[in-house]
């Protein structure tokens, strides 16, 4: 199993290495739990029966003065462990974030691009600070994951999070996988015809809004997508991921095994299609 | 009257599990030196339980077992739901439910230097939403 949607804003070592980060996690982030060892989190992964993760930052610095962990503090946590992937974020704000996303690919080897609208405060369909992103991003062949619908941040406003603003971007480039996150709740049917629709879009089962995350999956997977819809149309189209720590990892792995889906399709939304858009 | 209070860190590896702390509790009292008075074992957390039984390892599991079955996951728990305070979703109310049927503390009588317990009694540290880094405290007074 890969979660493809974790943010290290937990991980003890990292925030006690820097007190700056451990702010912008409070104010702009908005976590506030107890920190936990690395050692732990790879525990927890192991209970959720979770193999790989994947971390996101996300490069916050003109909206809130810095990146919730750096491309560089991913790298270095990469690093330590095999099981972990990490992905970049650049700041779209910033003219010189194509290069910075280079860098983090190249050099860094990251895997991917975080980007949060909603926290960034951006346009994604803006062609001045964004289209320059998923230029670099489609030549240097990464994939994208994208937060879409509500933000829990604190700062973060979801007008910039609204997935039919992707459906330009997505026509612009059609090489380039596009992951939205959390089904971009409450905006789940317009995601879902955009990852029906187009090959290059896909979704993460980080939903959270209330209740149990067995409550969220079935009631959005099940009662509103439609689990016929799913099995047909979406199999392909969709990543298991937790938004860990935001949410239990553990039971958001039981809640997706309890929706009751086929053993082939289960199989690849737990690791296949992860290992597609990862190039693995 | 002396009071000695110790606050002693764990990580802990499962989503529930029975940790013996009985050999630690034992070794802070003795070096306490105190002679006469009470040990007291808290746990800081509400997802936990500090408990007394016998340490074998099918008890272990009966307990395990019997606290899944009187208090399952699958419920419609009010607690279900964003915390702003923690930036979690709270979806743990199984595990809280399962502290408070448990217990977070115990309490032994210190005589002539040593705990007073029956030799069957282990003293456990529960974790019941783990894993995580989990503290307790252990406040010894006396004499």
């Amino acid at each position: 199993m890969i979660d493809f949607h974790t943010h290290p804003v937990m991980v003890k070592e990292l925030l006690e290495s820097d007190p700056g980060l451990v702010q912008r996690i409070r104010d702009a982030f908005g976590f506030f739990f107890p920190a936990l060892p690395l050692e732990g989190f790879l525990l927890e992964m192991d209970e959720a029966g979770v193999e790989q993760a994947v971390l996101l930052p996300v490069d916050c610095t003109t909206a809130h003065g810095g990146p919730i962990v750096s491309n560089e503090q991913i790298a270095h946590l990469v690093d330590q462990n095999p099981r972990l992937i990490g992905f970049a974020s650049v700041d779209p704000n910033q003219a010189d974030a194509p290069k910075r996303l280079e860098v983090a690919i190249k050099k860094l080897g990251l895997r991917g691009l975080k980007l949060d609208p909603a926290l960034q405060r951006f346009y994604p369909n803006s062609t001045e600070q964004a289209y320059p992103v998923y230029q670099a991003c489609a030549e240097l062949g990464v994939p994208v994951l994208m937060h879409c619908g509500m933000s829990w941040t604190p700062l973060g406003q979801a007008k910039y999070a609204q997935p039919l603003l992707l459906e330009e971007v997505i026509q612009a480039f059609p090489t380039l996988n596009f992951i939205l996150a959390h089904f971009a709740w409450p905006w789940i049917h317009e995601a879902t015809m955009l990852a029906v629709k187009y090959p290059n879009v896909y979704l993460d089962t980080a939903i959270l809004y209330s209740g149990t995350p067995q409550d969220a999956l079935q009631h959005v997977l099940v009662e509103q997508v439609g689990i016929n819809v799913v099995e047909r149309s979406l199999w392909n189209k969709i990543v298991f991921g937790t938004n860990y720590p935001r949410i239990d990892m553990r039971r958001c792995g039981r809640g997706i095994q309890a929706l009751g889906l086929r053993p082939g399709t289960l199989k690849s939304i737990l690791s296949e299609n992860a290992c597609r858009l990862l190039g693995k | 009257m002396k009071t000695i209070l110790k606050r002693i860190s764990i990580l802990t590896h499962h989503e529930t599990e029975l940790i013996d702390i009985t050999p630690r509790i034992l070794e802070l009292v003795q070096s306490s030196e105190i002679q006469n008075g009470t040990v007291f074992v808290l746990s800081l957390h509400t997802t936990t339980a500090i408990t007394v039984n016998e340490g074998l390892p099918d008890l272990e599991k009966d307990i395990t077992e019997m606290i899944s079955r009187l208090v399952p996951e699958g419920q419609a728990y009010h607690h279900a739901r964003y915390l702003p305070s923690d930036g979690q979703m709270a979806v743990n109310a199984p595990s809280h439910l399962r502290g408070a049927l448990l217990g977070f503390q115990v309490f032994f009588p210190i005589e002539d230097g040593h705990t007073v317990r029956g030799s069957r009694q282990t003293i456990y540290f529960v974790e019941l939403d783990g894993p995580q880094q989990r503290t307790y405290v252990v406040q010894i007074m006396g004499e």
